[in-house]
């Protein structure tokens, strides 16, 4: 009988010559991806993790077994109560965003695993596949136990299945990113990008904000994908290697579309989870001072060590940092009820926090939230009055990421108007209008919501927009947590003061 | 006819729908209003469309903007 060592090299490097079809035929280059190689390309192929099928499945075993000790222990009903309710609504928040996202991505896998150019990359992308499962059955398993206790957490399911302004955003992200993606375009994009650029660390950053949150079931779950994320990431990483030799132009392209396309989902989730909806005695660090020390030099370090170059955009990137995802939270603080989770307004406490962490832009936005909280001041507090604080007209997106436009700075933003083949398109940036422009054809026939609105698909009246066609009801639409109760604010303007 | 409008000190761009005999000064007063929760009125502001400041006192058919131009309010 064999020992493991005799046999594992040869179960998964299990290639063969095809002698009755040709090898394009079995791994087409529309699906298998560009540059098409020959297998002999490919036969190198190798990642360290060399698991076998049983090791898989014993170690997921056991950590499934940890997830589950952890929520019988701190993830009842009782327990979530217990949590600071800014925090509640970031993990509103990523219980609608990942879930499903996640199963996208064993959508992507599964055509590694079939149009993967190697073997032993097929067999990385089959358990890649199986654990983007475990990550949509763990999160929606125990969000679905909160349910009962707040409806907003039925999103965790919902929120794809809607036409939400944010659900059209991330389809479009993952749609491109996994659901219709040849195997080299997603492996790269997924396990080089999302995952070893941003996700992969993200988790490790996230896991010690639900700590200090005292969230140890979410801690314990994110860390538990975390493990997961970190072996099948590994996929990216020879993949690029190989292409790189052939089409490095083509890894550049991927390397600045991606990073650009991550960085505006990522930007919104963890900049609103660390500097707003984190108690401020809680927060570690700022959402700025996280991508400085976990993601950014990480991710030039590993460009480097492929020898590719930062993205053109780079000094957009850096200079967002001090300001994007303060637009995007006031935006969406504004037009609240179009989403599924609760707001906060920043206290003179956090405003002051801020200041000090974004330096460079925070007078532009303390004068929003002085407004904002002004007209909290002159119709007083009360769950009565949330529509009077609140956005009237239809906000705008951003024709390729699909996302408010909301970047630039509040003196000047960066929105640019293109007529496209006689159609008339608007993007929140450059790099956004560069990746329609580099592939048009993909892009080009997405509506997005104002267009969808303006041709009578989507109703044009906000109370319609939200329960016709955006699936809320006065239950889950996002609301403001304390009703502009916030004992700061003082004492309500009369009209005689 | 909507237009994307963009208001200095906001923090996103707004859909404003606008008549072709609507002033130009009426529509950045439609634009104001509509922002209004996040941003304080001014009164000294001017609109730019195409990068050119248009006079207040004509429509917004007169001044060229056609269905989904943006234009901008800034002060001054």
């Amino acid at each position: 009988m064999l020992n493991r060592d005799e046999w594992l090299p040869l179960a998964r490097k299990l290639d063969w010559d095809y002698s009755y079809v040709r090898e394009e035929e079995v791994f087409p280059e529309v699906i298998s991806g560009r540059p098409w190689l020959p297998h002999s390309e490919w036969k190198d192929w190798e990642e360290s993790f060399k698991t076998s099928y049983r090791e898989y499945v014993d170690n997921q075993y056991e950590k499934d077994m940890a997830v589950y000790a952890v929520r019988d222990a701190v993830g009842r009903i009782e327990n979530v109560q217990k949590l600071a309710a800014p925090w509640m609504n970031s993990l509103k928040v990523h219980a609608a965003a990942l879930p499903l996202a996640e199963f996208t991505g064993v959508i992507g896998n599964l055509r590694g695993a079939r149009f993967g150019r190697d073997s032993a990359w097929r067999t990385m992308a089959t358990f890649g596949a199986l654990d983007e499962y475990r990550h949509t059955q763990i999160p929606l398993l125990l969000f679905h136990e909160l349910v009962k206790f707040d409806s907003q957490f039925d999103w965790a399911h919902k929120f794809y299945h809607t036409n939400n302004w944010f659900a059209i955003a991330a389809r479009h992200f993952f749609d491109e990113l996994t659901v219709g993606q040849n195997a080299i375009e997603f492996h790269i994009a997924t396990n080089f990008i999302l995952e070893t650029g941003f996700t992969n660390l993200q988790f490790v950053g996230l896991a010690s904000l639900a700590r200090e949150s005292n969230d140890h079931m979410f801690e314990r779950m994110v860390t538990s994908i975390q493990t997961d994320e970190a072996r099948h990431a590994q996929i990216g990483h020879p993949v690029l290697e190989t292409v790189m030799k052939h089409d490095p132009e083509y890894v550049q392209y991927l390397v600045d579309k991606w990073f650009w396309r991550n960085w505006r989902l990522f930007s919104i989730l963890t900049g609103f989870s660390i500097d707003y909806l984190t108690a401020l005695d809680q927060r570690p660090y700022s959402f700025r001072e996280f991508m400085e020390e976990w993601i950014i030099d990480q991710f030039l370090r590993t460009l480097e060590e492929f020898g590719l170059q930062k993205p053109w955009y780079w000094d957009t990137v850096m200079d967002e940092l001090d300001i994007y995802h303060h637009m995007i939270y006031a935006s969406a603080y504004s037009y609240r009820a179009t989403l599924w989770f609760n707001f906060v307004i920043p206290s003179p406490a956090e405003r002051k926090w801020l200041r000090q962490k974004y330096p460079k832009y925070w007078d532009e936005m303390d004068a929003v939230w002085e407004q904002v909280s002004e007209r909290w001041r002159t119709v007083g507090p009360g769950a009565a009055n949330e529509f009077a604080v609140h956005g009237t007209v239809l906000p705008t997106f951003c024709d390729l990421c699909q996302m408010p436009l909301s970047a630039g700075t509040p003196r000047k933003n960066s929105a640019r108007v293109l007529v496209h083949e006689g159609r008339k398109c608007i993007f929140c940036s450059e790099p956004c209008q560069w990746i329609f422009l580099r592939e048009p054809e993909r892009y080009a026939n997405h509506k997005g919501l104002v267009k969808r609105v303006l041709s009578g698909e989507a109703p044009s009246q906000l109370p319609n927009l939200l329960t016709e066609y955006f699936r809320l009801t006065p239950d889950t639409w996002g609301k403001d947590v304390h009703s502009g109760d916030y004992e700061w604010l003082g004492p309500r303007k009369t009209s005689a003061a | 006819m909507p237009l994307y409008g963009f208001l200095q000190g906001d923090t996103l761009g707004l859909l404003i729908l606008a008549e072709e005999g609507d002033t130009v000064e009426a529509l950045a007063r439609k634009l104001q209003d509509a922002a209004s929760l996040r941003v304080a009125g001014r009164n000294q502001i001017r609109v730019v469309h195409n990068e050119k400041t248009i006079d207040p006192a004509i429509t917004v058919a007169q001044a060229g903007l056609q269905p989904l131009d943006r234009f901008d309010v800034i002060s001054g």
